[in-house]
């Protein structure tokens, strides 16, 4: 299945090619959760802080449907 | 509230002068009070465009003291602040900037006993602090409250900024339900180009004259992105999660 998939503030380092907020098209296998979807992508899970599916919050064990629009942010927590 | 003085008039006159502001939301604004959380790398200008806007009442909470590192972003504290409490220095500018505004301030750090007292008092708080525990306790008080809160953060590059309005779209805990692992760098390890800041900042102070004037639309379901190294701005819209921990 498609996925679209955008990396935030730093992560994009991880993925060779990504640039912020830009959308990023993946195949990945149907039942694929977000955080094998996160592995796959090479990201250390312990850097992303939030994973947002189609605009709502997601847990790392979230199924991932086709067509899902999924966007990762690490902490972006400095003031 | 009385009519504004020649000085007044002057001072604020490219205020008056915009479509939906006037002399009303002028006075408006000299009414307005509100809480910035936080004198540093986003409280600077917040703080700054506030006090110049001629926003009546502001107060600032900040617990530390001025740090030689601070001074590459933190706009509102000098070489010669060095070793002072941050609120202090921040409201010398800020009084000599307008002397219209009164500044009040709270050299602490936010707490659960404190948080309610100290939000009641404004209108709208905004979140220049540098930790998600202190976030959240704003969340979850304004919340409480109804008070409306917008949320900024910062990282290297990168910054974004929402408005959580009660009762209407998402709050931060529907983004972030956690406090992150506090293994994951930030900006002290990670480093924040100083102007990043001054451009969330400088929006977060944009959004609350908007919510003060009753004027425009706020970043509400909306989490605006930014990164400086592209110079890109991306917005990502954000519902309400139905299992967040706060608002649900
Ligand atoms: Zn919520």
């Amino acid at each position: 299945m498609r996925l679209e998939v955008r990396v935030f503030s730093g992560l994009e380092k991880y993925i060779p090619g990504a640039r912020f907020g830009r959308s990023i098209e993946v195949e990945r296998p149907e039942g694929i959760t977000v955080a094998e979807l996160v592995d796959s992508l090479g990201i250390p899970r312990s850097q992303v802080f939030t994973v947002l599916v189609n605009g709502r919050h997601a847990a790392m064990d979230a199924v991932l449907q086709p067509g899902d629009r999924v966007s990762l942010f690490p902490p972006v927590g400095g003031g | 509230m009385k009519e504004l003085t020649w000085e007044q008039q002057k001072r604020y006159q490219r205020n008056i002068l915009l479509p939906g502001v006037g002399i009303e939301g002028q006075k408006k604004l000299l009414r307005g009070g509100v809480l910035v959380v936080g004198a540093g790398g986003l409280g600077s200008p917040v703080a700054y465009y506030l006090a110049a806007a001629g926003v009546g009442r502001l107060g600032l909470v900040d617990a530390d003291v001025v740090d030689l590192s601070n001074l590459q972003r933190q706009i509102l504290h000098r070489t010669g602040d060095i070793g002072r409490p941050k609120v202090e220095s921040a409201r010398d500018k800020l009084v000599a900037l307008n002397p219209d505004v009164q500044v009040e301030v709270f050299p602490e750090r936010l707490s659960a006993a404190s948080a309610v007292s100290l939000i009641e008092r404004y209108d709208i708080v905004v979140d220049c602090t540098d930790n998600f525990a202190t976030r959240f306790l704003l969340n979850e008080t304004c919340l409480r409250l109804g008070k409306p809160f917008i949320y900024g953060g910062v990282l290297a590059f990168a910054g974004q900024v929402m408005t959580v309005m009660p009762g209407a779209g998402p709050c931060l805990r529907c983004i972030f339900p956690h406090e992150p692992d506090p293994h994951v760098p930030g900006c002290a390890e990670l480093g924040v180009l100083g102007a990043v800041p001054g451009v969330i900042g400088t929006i977060q102070a944009t959004e609350a004259i908007k919510y003060l004037l009753g004027l425009g639309d706020l970043l509400v379901g909306r989490l605006l992105t930014y990164d400086a190294l592209s110079m890109t701005f991306y917005e990502v819209s954000i519902d309400r999660d139905s299992g967040c921990p706060a608002c649900s």
